[in-house]
């Protein structure tokens, strides 16, 4: 069984709307845990904090993924702002990831 | 914000061998991103629908089966006993690892399957989920079983397992754990089981049970509590689980079928052991056929959390029985108080059609000599088309053959439609389609075996009737057939009693009736004396009659024994003086309680003497 591996959530310091997504891994898998990995980098370099996200384990929590119209793992679901987006796979193409979020890269 | 969902977890992830693994990826992912993704080996697992589990692929399998390989150590200090199954499932090696496991292991369990073993708490769809498991290779934790030692104490266990494979991705069988579970697990387990037992004591129930808590909620609730729909609101019948039932009879309160505040206040009292019982209704449900409910509330003593029993009873069947029975009463009263035959019929048509909200009803009386049936009673309810309807009818004949009036006619049964239509023998039978009308019923009147009448019902509520219905059918029918046989023998009476005075008119001067006293309270035709100074006088107190005592003594003692009299002769004397001799004859009368009324007969006058003829001789006879 997967540990629960709680996450602190950073406060909104932008009036841009809250990124929120669902992260849906298999827990210790390779993929899953670059997906993770991904996603972070993600979050820490475009959002800023500005984001609710929630990962849900579908070998504990099939059903939800099967409610959330999920088929592969790992998933991302951007469900707000719209429009809602699905990225499967492991978000190793950064810059896909971006587009389909709806995310403008920052100039280096 | 970043966190895990919470909730119970689902069944356990499968790892497919390899060999099939092709087929059934493709089969699941059918999108276009998660093919490519699938195809850059960018995924981990498939959900599949149809089974509600996560396939692991081939890569993470490995990954998470070495991660397990990582965290043997720790597992190895918890548990009891470690076991190998092989591919079939069965035992080939079990390893004890703390003492007290020692009396649980046993060394009969190798060769033999987990189900095999006598496990005493787990079903056969519990078996059968347990067994796709192992044919998915999939792991499984924490499978709660119940066995006895040798001893035959009963011990609560947790089996986890994981599949093996070899270096070629072969299944080799399953390697797992057994360890003892906690107290109060165990406890946990305990209270489930006991909740199970009760629920499907309760599910055996054919009619719907709740119990309730000390505040109303209900604790627990049978299979024919949540299949009851349709009973009628005020009942608290949409209760489930959890929710607070007095509330639920509150919530109906003023647009239900009943008032819901008294059975909500009845179920406080028995929850508060105010009273031990508690019986309300019963009530219909709503719309045509409800269903009538009783509910029944009692208290439980020693029932743990458990405060009180409600149960609900469909009666049915007995209010229905109950109201056939009042109407038989209704049409006997009915039939009864009828003074004429039309308006008694049309009488019993309204009383079944108000008993058994019918629209309309007609009586067909059946003219043996002329073969045909005629409408002779009428009822209905004060709807326009339905009263057209009747007014159309009206004095309608039917050959007695036709339709299923004449079927009844023939068969001396009832019959019935749900389609009006049905009856083709003449669309006079059947009410127009703008009546609203579905369903007929036609029974027939009876008595010693012949048809008299055939009663025609048409209405929507109209359907096939139960045996307890066509009981009352029939008793109807039997009393109205007696009724019409009474009305024809009055009439006959009447008929005779008319043609009795026209020959008493012929054969004698006048008729007379008398009252009890045997005063005269009717005289017809001549006589010696007027038949206004008559009136309220007995025979022996008419004017110039000649007083012979002894004659007139013998006579009241004849009238006073009921007897009938014949040709008792007096005498009067008129205004000038002639003596005239008379003849009279009389009956007794009773009444229809069979009391005495008085007297009838007629008059004769025989003979006259004048005042100067000699006594004894008379000098004119008739």
């Amino acid at each position: 069984m997967a540990a629960k591996r709680p996450r602190r959530a950073m406060p909104s310091v932008t009036s841009t709307p809250v990124m929120v997504m669902v992260l849906y891994v298999a827990d210790g898998g390779p993929n899953s845990i670059q997906a993770q990995a991904n996603l972070d980098l993600i979050c820490k370099e475009h959002l800023n904090g500005n984001f609710l996200l929630e990962v849900v384990d579908v070998l504990q929590f099939p059903k939800r993924a099967l409610a959330d119209g999920i088929v592969v793992t790992p998933s991302l679901a951007k469900s707000s702002p719209a429009p809602a987006v699905r990225i499967a796979g492991n978000l190793s193409d950064q810059g896909s990831v971006l587009r389909a979020l709806g995310i403008t890269a920052k100039n280096p | 914000m970043k966190q895990r969902t919470s909730g119970s977890p689902q069944s356990a992830p499968r790892a497919v061998p390899e060999r099939s693994f092709e087929k059934t990826i493709l089969r699941l992912v059918k999108g276009g991103p998660e093919r490519m993704a699938l195809e850059a080996r960018q995924i981990d697992a498939i959900v599949d629908p149809a089974s509600g589990s996560a396939i692991l692929l081939p890569e993470a399998q490995q990954a998470l089966l070495g991660r397990g390989a990582g965290r043997a150590e720790p597992i190895a200090i918890a548990y009891d006993w470690s076991w190998i199954q092989d591919e079939s499932a069965r035992f080939i090696s079990h390893t004890i690892a703390t003492p007290a496991a020692a009396r649980l292991s046993d060394q009969a369990i190798l060769g033999k399957a987990l189900w095999d073993l006598g496990i005493d708490n787990l079903h056969d769809a519990d078996w059968q989920a347990h067994r796709q498991q192992i044919a998915w290779r999939a792991p499984f934790r924490d499978l709660e079983l119940r066995r006895r030692d040798r001893d035959g104490k009963i011990h609560h266990l947790a089996v986890s397992g994981e599949p093996l494979f070899d270096e070629q991705n072969r299944f080799k069988g399953y390697r797992g754990i057994v360890r003892r579970m906690a107290a109060a697990r165990r406890i946990e387990l305990h209270l489930l089981e006991h909740r199970r037992y009760s629920q499907r004591a309760l599910d055996g129930l054919a009619i719907p049970v709740c119990l309730l808590d000390a505040a109303g909620i209900v604790m627990l609730a049978n299979r024919a509590w949540h299949g009851a729909l349709g009973g009628p609101a005020g009942y608290g019948l949409d209760a489930r689980e959890g929710d607070d039932y007095v509330a639920a009879c509150l919530a109906a309160r003023g647009d239900a079928a009943i008032d819901g505040a008294p059975a909500a206040a009845g179920i406080r009292q028995v929850i508060a052991a105010e009273r031990q019982h508690f019986r309300y209704g019963p009530a219909q449900a709503s719309g045509p056929g409800g269903i009538w409910i009783e509910l029944d509330a009692r208290t439980i003593a020693d029932g743990g959390r458990a405060r009180a029993i409600v149960t609900l009873r469909d009666v049915t069947r007995e209010k229905s029985a109950e109201k056939l029975l009042t109407l038989e009463l209704a049409v006997a009263r009915r039939l009864a108080e009828a003074a004429e035959r039309d308006s008694g019929l049309q009488a019993v048509i309204q009383a079944i059609c108000l008993s058994q909200s019918w629209e309309c009803g007609r009586f067909l009386r059946r003219d043996t000599s002329a073969g045909v049936l005629r409408q002779v009673a009428a009822w209905g309810l004060s709807r326009e088309a339905i009263q057209q309807f009747l007014d159309k009818s009206h004095g309608l004949v039917l050959r007695q053959d036709a339709g299923l009036a004449g079927r009844v006619v023939d068969s001396g049964q009832p019959v019935w439609s749900h389609d009006a239509a049905f009856d083709s023998a003449g669309s006079s039978m059947a009410l127009p389609p703008e009546a609203g009308v579905a369903g007929s019923i036609f029974f027939p009147a009876l008595h010693d075996g012949q048809t008299l009448g055939v009663f025609a019902f048409s209405s929507p509520g109209v359907g096939e009737p139960d045996e307890r219905m066509l009981h009352t059918l029939r008793s109807i029918g039997e009393q109205v057939g007696l009724f019409l046989q009474r009305m024809t023998a009055l009439e006959g009476l009447r008929r005779s009693a008319s043609h009795y005075r026209k020959l008493t008119e012929i054969s004698s001067d006048w008729h007379w009736e008398q009252d009890r006293d045997y005063r005269f309270t009717r005289i017809d035709g001549s006589g010696p004396f007027g038949a206004r100074s008559a009136l309220g006088l007995t025979h022996w107190e008419l004017p110039d009659v000649v007083p012979l005592d002894p004659q007139w003594a013998e006579h009241r003692t004849r009238l006073a024994a009921r007897w009938s009299f014949c040709d008792v002769e007096f005498s009067a004397i008129d205004s000038i003086g002639n003596r005239h001799r008379y003849l009279i004859s009389g009956e007794p009368v009773y009444d229809d309680a069979g009391l005495f009324a008085g007297y009838r007969g007629t008059g004769l006058e025989v003979g006259i003497r004048r005042k100067d003829a000699a006594l004894g001789d008379d000098d004119a006879t008739r």
